[in-house]
């Protein structure tokens, strides 16, 4: 075999195959965002059709693909996630740091995702803004009310742990009460809920 | 034999053989030494939760009291294996809880443990004394609490890397005021803070603490107090080693560390401020273990750090120490015997730090001792590779990480082949190696050819064809763990190997070229090996052409059958009449 000759391998260098410039620089999922949702794997309609009057006033519903370019990016370089969230978790560290003292940081992990973020929610009016914040965050589409158009294997919801330490779903409570009691945000498979 | 040992002096003998291998050698002698060693076996390690199941295992060994077992693949480590592949540790614990009641000791690695599993674990082994889950996860503080109300004898709690759900940092204070038997606790993996109250009560009733290792959430102001409790601690990890820098914090840590006559491992340092770093200076000469891996700091401040501790045996570090300070360490650090380099900015296109291979090559030359490495780093050359093979034949442990996938020499734009060639050929003890960079088939031929003692090989974006896992399966010959991505290796080398596949652990192989009819006759052609395909794609097997290519093939050797707790995208291949033609 001619080793001196690296034609072969490399002409199959394509963008796929590249590490990404940011970790977030393709579309890792769709963000679902509908005024009367209810919580489902998205398994059984006969079962969110009994679950409708249980539903929430708002959720938000995200559900990831499987491709292989989200795959990639997130596994090379081969980093264990303390690590990852650790070196490329410090950008947000230092926003927080030096951002507005007014502000009210929370964190929000993503299942799935071992790089925590911060947001600030008091920059946030509401719920509707929220959804667009984390759907910039987590690079993802927001299908409003448009549910069928998610892939509809996996769905993600968002969760808050409170002051007491409870986990409860987002969009409860008046907008008000959830910033005065949130501690930090989940994006959460919507099985496990 | 004429006049046999008794079994009592057979058993005393053997119970001088630590290495499981040893003793796996012993029990295939005769049946009288199986019995003997089946009753006086005490340790027991599974290098895969499928490979047996829990009650052979607990029919073979009646009498065990500590028990080690592995789940998932590794390159679960990197996120390569879905959400909800397996590794429950349920049916063991189970099943020991039923069996070994005097089980004192458990060690898991990448497994699903549960509350439930925790719970179980606190009421049902009575004498029970180290728990560590390395890398596990679904468990809350909820099952720690259960764990710190019952075992009154335990003397490790060590969580790693786990990714513990936290419901509540009062878990602590769940050990009882009467409990004194802690010798190591590590939360460093926990996300929100803990009760500093109760962690200060409970290290300063546990004379025996030797390894304290905390999380982030502890302030660095109060970790002086909690140091002067503790003065003979061996292990320390710090947690966020940052605060409001005040000359009273300064010397009433430094205080602190300076009474820490027997400290060896020092880790943590989250968020570090480096005007802190001196207090730790008094005690860096005893100093073996460093872990700065979490230390964002620049190059100078490493290296006046590392540059205190010269008994260094073991240094991680992000790639902020840059090539002059790994010069730093090739100079005042001649134990060191391990070296971790991690990436600061591993996503960003363009290098932020000024670390290449030279500072690999300086190690290399500067310390004798060095026989572990993983590196990452974004550029390599043939002769630097070859130089530092040259000098450090005495690795046994070879991990290097080119960031860009199929990066070839920066010198030449030759492939790496040579100098992969290189650590190969000089290091014949190699029995973990990591490949990265641009490289044909001709590596793998060359590992084939030397890599005899090689038992680990992980392979990202290398090789041309076939050929290349040709030359492994076929030369390798201690070879027991394989994992391959994104390689062009297919069905042709994984049949014509198929045999080699049994005396091995597990292959991974994942967006490769293999097919799924080769799947199906692998796992038809071998009944001791689970062979499992992993497929998003939300099909079904039977809707696959034979030529499919698979998204990822797991193949382990397994005494217990295929396994039955497969989630919808893992098919096992095992069963012809599972796969209607």
């Amino acid at each position: 075999m001619d080793t001196s000759s690296p034609s072969s391998p490399s002409s199959s260098i394509d963008s796929n195959h590249n590490p990404p410039s940011s970790p977030s620089s393709s579309s890792f999922s769709s963000i679902c965002l509908s005024s009367n949702h209810y919580l489902s794997s998205g398994r059984s309609t006969s079962a969110m059709r009994t679950r409708r009057g249980l539903s929430t006033d708002l959720s938000l519903c995200l559900s990831t693909s499987s491709s292989h370019q989200s795959q990639r990016r997130s596994s090379w370089p081969p980093l264990k996630p303390l690590l990852k969230s650790a070196t490329v978790g410090r950008s947000a560290e230092e926003e927080w740091q030096h951002g507005s003292a007014s502000g009210l940081f929370v964190k929000v992990y993503m299942e799935g995702i071992p790089i925590g973020r911060k947001l600030d929610l008091l920059s946030h009016g509401g719920y509707d803004d929220l959804a667009l914040t984390l759907a910039h965050m987590f690079k993802t589409t927001i299908l409003c009310g448009k549910r069928n158009k998610a892939p509809s294997d996996k769905y993600y919801v968002l969760t808050y742990q409170d002051r007491e330490g409870d986990w409860m779903m987002v969009g409860d409570v008046p907008w008000e009460i959830f910033t005065s009691t949130v501690k930090r945000l989940k994006i959460t498979r919507a099985d496990r809920c | 034999m004429a006049f046999p040992f008794p079994d009592e002096v057979l058993e005393h003998v053997f119970s001088f053989l630590h290495s499981d291998r040893d003793r796996n050698a012993v029990s295939l002698v005769c049946k009288s030494w199986y019995e003997i060693d089946r009753w006086s076996r005490r340790r027991v390690f599974v290098g895969n939760c499928y490979a047996v199941s829990p009650r052979a295992v607990l029919r073979r060994f009646p009498e065990v009291r500590s028990i080690e077992i592995k789940g998932k693949p590794h390159f679960a480590d990197f996120d390569l294996v879905p959400e909800g592949w397996g590794g429950y540790f349920f049916p063991w614990t189970a099943s020991m809880a039923v069996s070994y009641p005097w089980l004192e000791e458990i060690r898991l690695k990448r497994m699903v443990v549960t509350d439930a599993c925790l719970e179980l674990i606190a009421k049902s082994f009575k004498n029970f004394k180290v728990l560590v889950l390395s890398s596990c996860e679904g468990f809350s503080t909820d099952g720690l609490a259960a764990i710190a109300a019952n075992c009154r004898n335990l003397r490790e709690l060590d969580l790693r890397e786990s990714e513990v759900e936290d419901s509540s940092g009062h878990w602590l204070s769940h050990f009882p005021d009467t409990y004194t038997s802690l010798e190591s606790l590590n939360i460093s993996c926990l996300l929100s803070e803990v009760s500093f109250s109760a962690l200060e009560r409970l290290v300063g009733r546990c004379p025996r603490l030797r390894s304290l290792r905390l999380n982030r959430g502890v302030p660095l102001d109060r970790i002086a107090s909690l140091l002067r409790r503790t003065p003979q601690l061996v292990e320390l990890g710090t947690g966020a080693y940052s605060a409001d820098l005040t000359p009273d914090v300064f010397s009433s840590l430094s205080g602190a560390f300076s009474g820490l006559k027997e400290l060896r491992s020092l880790s943590g340092f989250w968020d570090v401020v480096p005007a802190y770093l001196p207090a730790v200076y008094s005690v860096c000469s005893g100093i073996t273990t460093l872990n700065l891996s979490y230390a964002t700091i620049q190059s100078t401040d490493l290296i006046k750090l590392v540059c205190e501790c010269h008994n260094l045996q073991k240094l991680w570090v992000l790639d902020y120490i840059e090539d002059s300070g790994l010069e730093a360490v090739a100079a005042s650090c001649k134990e060191l015997r391990e070296l971790r380099v991690f990436p600061s900015g591993p996503f960003e296109a363009e290098p932020n730090v000024a670390l290449t291979e030279q500072g690999l090559v300086s190690v290399s030359e500067g310390c004798p001792k060095l026989e572990s490495v993983l590196y990452f780093c974004r550029r390599m050359s043939n002769a630097a590779l070859c130089t530092i093979a040259c000098n450090r034949p005495n690795f046994t442990r070879f991990r290097l990480c080119i960031i860009e996938p199929r990066k070839p020499d920066y010198l030449t734009l030759q492939p790496l082949d040579v100098g992969f060639g290189a650590i190969v050929k000089h290091c014949k003890g190699l029995r973990r190696l990591s490949l990265s960079g641009l490289l044909t088939d001709r590596v793998f031929e060359l590992i084939g050819t030397h890599a005899k003692k090689l038992e680990m090989l992980s392979i990202a974006f290398a090789g041309e064809s076939d050929l290349g896992l040709h030359h492994v399966l076929s030369g390798c010959e201690s070879l027991r763990k394989l994992e391959i991505r994104d390689c062009p290796f297919g069905d042709k080398a994984l049949i014509a190997n198929a045999e080699k596949l049994e005396t091995m652990r597990s292959l991974w192989m994942s967006s490769c070229s293999v097919s799924f009819g080769a799947c199906r006759l692998l796992g038809q052609r071998m009944p001791r090996l689970n062979v499992e395909v992993i497929d998003e794609s939300g099909e079904r097997p039977e809707t696959r052409p034979e030529s499919c290519p698979v998204e990822k093939l797991y193949v382990y050797r397994s005494v217990a059958g295929p396994r039955l707790d497969m989630p919808d995208y893992v098919w096992s291949m095992e069963n012809e009449s599972s796969v209607p033609i």
